[in-house]
């Protein structure tokens, strides 16, 4: 049967030629990077071109970025090396309700640990307080972090607002970004943005999973938060993967050679999308904005008098990958937590569908998906003691 | 997390889905907060009180769905008597099995049928309504699943104590502090005893 992928938030398909890039360093290109030596200095070169290709992505230099395991690793080395080397200046953190668990946990892992952390309230589209984080910031702050583009709604944070928000303090704040979500969705340079540190990850944009990378402005102290022997990474200890690394930098090169297209072949995909879905299916609500707040891949809608769950399967069963926002399918049986910040109620948070979209999706899969979708929720809404059969 | 073949044909083509116009019984529980809610529908034969028709309409996952199918299936042609005796270990069984996080689905559509049958009861005189106890807000606890292995907290010894007092439920839980099922249980455990309007407080102590 067919398979109709979308779920890329969670992650995304190999690209052919990432694989192809990694193969040689899972045979016979297996030495890690070293000094004087042949196939150590190779190896060294190779690892500064594969740096060189993420920090052009980005506006970065070279030495300011490292490869790490994942997007998460690459957050908790930010996180936990910047606050663990700078509580000497403060111990107070801003972060918001609506950040991707990665933040969220780290917040409340230092929250225990003796630091205050403000947590900045989220409006029905998914955009942070921005009034809010104005009255935040104190003497002891020292660190902000945001996720750049919301992995449920697909908001994009104003990170260049919110870095002249920062600057009015006499002091300095440092900005954390998780732009997983934001990776090849949207240009990001770094220091037009004023980012200081910030993390991505090389499966969401048909890299191999198992590598991400930080980056680290320069002039910015991060402590070591994994201890060991430095083979590829003075952050990341130990051996990291050159093949995954060497997968990462060619997904890169695939997504970054022309961003631009890249972009509007998502805008044109959801938008198709959303178009077909409020054409087609009554009683929907879309979540997160609409418009130049919204990242391109992302659509995500609710449906009234049903539950995301049993569309999600029924779909599935379909050939369809789609994500939910209901308890039912989540890890603690708990409404989704952005949703809810957002002010949506439970019933539309169970009810939420999210559809993710990449460059390899095509409009006849929609036309598919569109289809099999609305008949799904007439059927069940058909079984529901919620609807009423209005039309 | 796996259904069976069994529950994945009951929630693709469920049985007895709809409404009884003018039914002799019916009842509702769950709610869409919870995010899930099963009605239940029934004609019932005055003589021998056989359920003669069984209807369900269900708002809820993929398990709501097949347990709402199955119990249906299981009460048609029983009298009431027999039909209060169907557990929700049996319904889940009669699926052969259900993820013990998705437990909780054949509770509530078990409770939905008892409470149709009471409804029945009532309407003609055949029991008279419970008398609201320490004891009710205990049978009540026995229908919150602990989801990591799907069985009541009741039986799982979670519930360390229950007081009733001045219309305040006192509950004290044992759930482990990391246990990503400790909000939701709390929840559960909240849900079901504010349903009662005897009860104007719950106090979950853990």
């Amino acid at each position: 049967m067919k398979k109709y992928y979308f779920d890329n938030c969670k992650t995304t398909q190999p690209a052919p030629e990432v694989v192809d890039a990694m193969l040689p360093y899972l045979g016979e290109k297996f030495i890690f990077p070293a000094n004087f030596v042949l196939g150590g200095s190779t190896a060294a070169e190779e690892l500064e071109t594969f740096k060189r290709t993420v920090a052009d992505s980005i506006g970065a230099q070279p030495s300011e970025i490292h490869f790490t395991s994942s997007g998460t690793a690459a957050n908790n080395i930010a996180i936990k090396g910047f606050l663990s080397e700078n509580a000497k200046n403060g111990t107070h953190i801003i972060v918001s309700v609506i950040d991707y668990p990665d933040l969220l946990t780290n917040a409340a892992f230092f929250e225990k640990s003796g630091f205050e952390v403000t947590y900045l309230q989220s409006d029905d589209q998914g955009l942070i307080d921005l009034e809010q984080l104005k009255g935040s910031i104190r003497k002891d702050t020292i660190m902000m972090m945001t996720t750049f583009v919301n992995h449920t709604v697909g908001s994009i944070q104003p990170i260049k607002e919110i870095r002249e928000i920062l600057d009015t303090a006499d002091h300095k704040v440092a900005l954390h970004v998780d732009a997983g979500q934001a990776y090849g969705k949207l240009p990001i340079d770094v220091n037009e943005l004023g980012i200081d540190l910030m993390s991505i990850s090389a499966h969401k944009i048909h890299g191999p999973q198992g590598v991400g990378a930080l980056f680290q402005k320069k002039g910015i102290v991060v402590g070591p938060v994994i201890h060991g022997i430095n083979r590829i990474d003075n952050h990341q200890t130990g051996g990291i993967s050159m093949a995954n690394i060497a997968g990462f930098a060619k997904a890169v090169e695939l997504t970054f050679s022309d961003l631009d297209k890249t972009i509007s072949q998502l805008k044109e995909l959801s938008s198709y999308l959303m178009e077909k879905i409020e054409t087609t299916i009554p009683y929907y609500m879309l979540n997160g904005p609409k418009g130049k707040n919204r990242a391109p891949h992302n659509v995500n809608y609710s449906f009234d008098f049903i539950e995301g769950e049993a569309i999600m399967l029924m779909l599935d069963i379909a050939g369809i990958s789609v994500a939910t926002g209901s308890a039912c399918a989540s890890q603690g049986l708990k409404a989704n937590y952005i949703l809810m910040a957002m002010g949506r109620n439970h019933e539309q948070s169970h009810s939420s569908m999210k559809f993710t979209l990449s460059r390899y999706n095509t409009k006849e899969e929609i036309d598919y998906t569109v289809e099999k979708l609305a008949e799904i929720v007439k059927e069940l809404r058909r079984r529901s003691p919620l609807y009423n059969g209005e039309k | 997390m796996q259904y069976s073949q069994k529950v994945l044909d009951h929630f693709m083509k469920p049985h007895n889905v709809g409404k009884i116009e003018k039914p002799d019984a019916e009842a509702t529980e769950g709610s869409p907060a919870c995010g899930d809610q099963v009605s239940i529908f029934m004609k019932v034969d005055p003589k021998s009180h056989v359920i003669k028709d069984i209807k369900f309409q269900s708002y809820g996952c993929a398990s709501n769905i097949a347990t709402g199918s199955i119990i249906t299936d299981m009460a048609m042609g029983k009298t009431l008597e027999e039909a209060k005796d169907i557990s929700w270990k049996e319904a889940a069984e009669e699926l052969d099995g259900l993820p013990p996080v998705k437990m909780h689905c054949s509770v509530l559509a078990v409770d939905t049928l008892r409470k149709a049958i009471k409804d029945y009861e009532i309407k003609h005189n055949l029991s008279e309504a419970d008398v609201f106890s320490k004891e009710t807000i205990v049978e009540e606890l026995k229908k919150v699943i602990y989801p990591k292995v799907g069985e009541d907290i009741v039986t799982l010894k979670m519930v360390k104590y229950v007081g009733f007092e001045d219309g305040i439920a006192i509950i004290d839980l044992e759930i482990p502090k990391f246990d990503k099922y400790r909000e939701n249980v709390a929840e559960e455990v909240q849900e079901h005893l504010e349903q009662y309007p005897e009860i104007k407080e719950v106090k979950i102590t853990m």
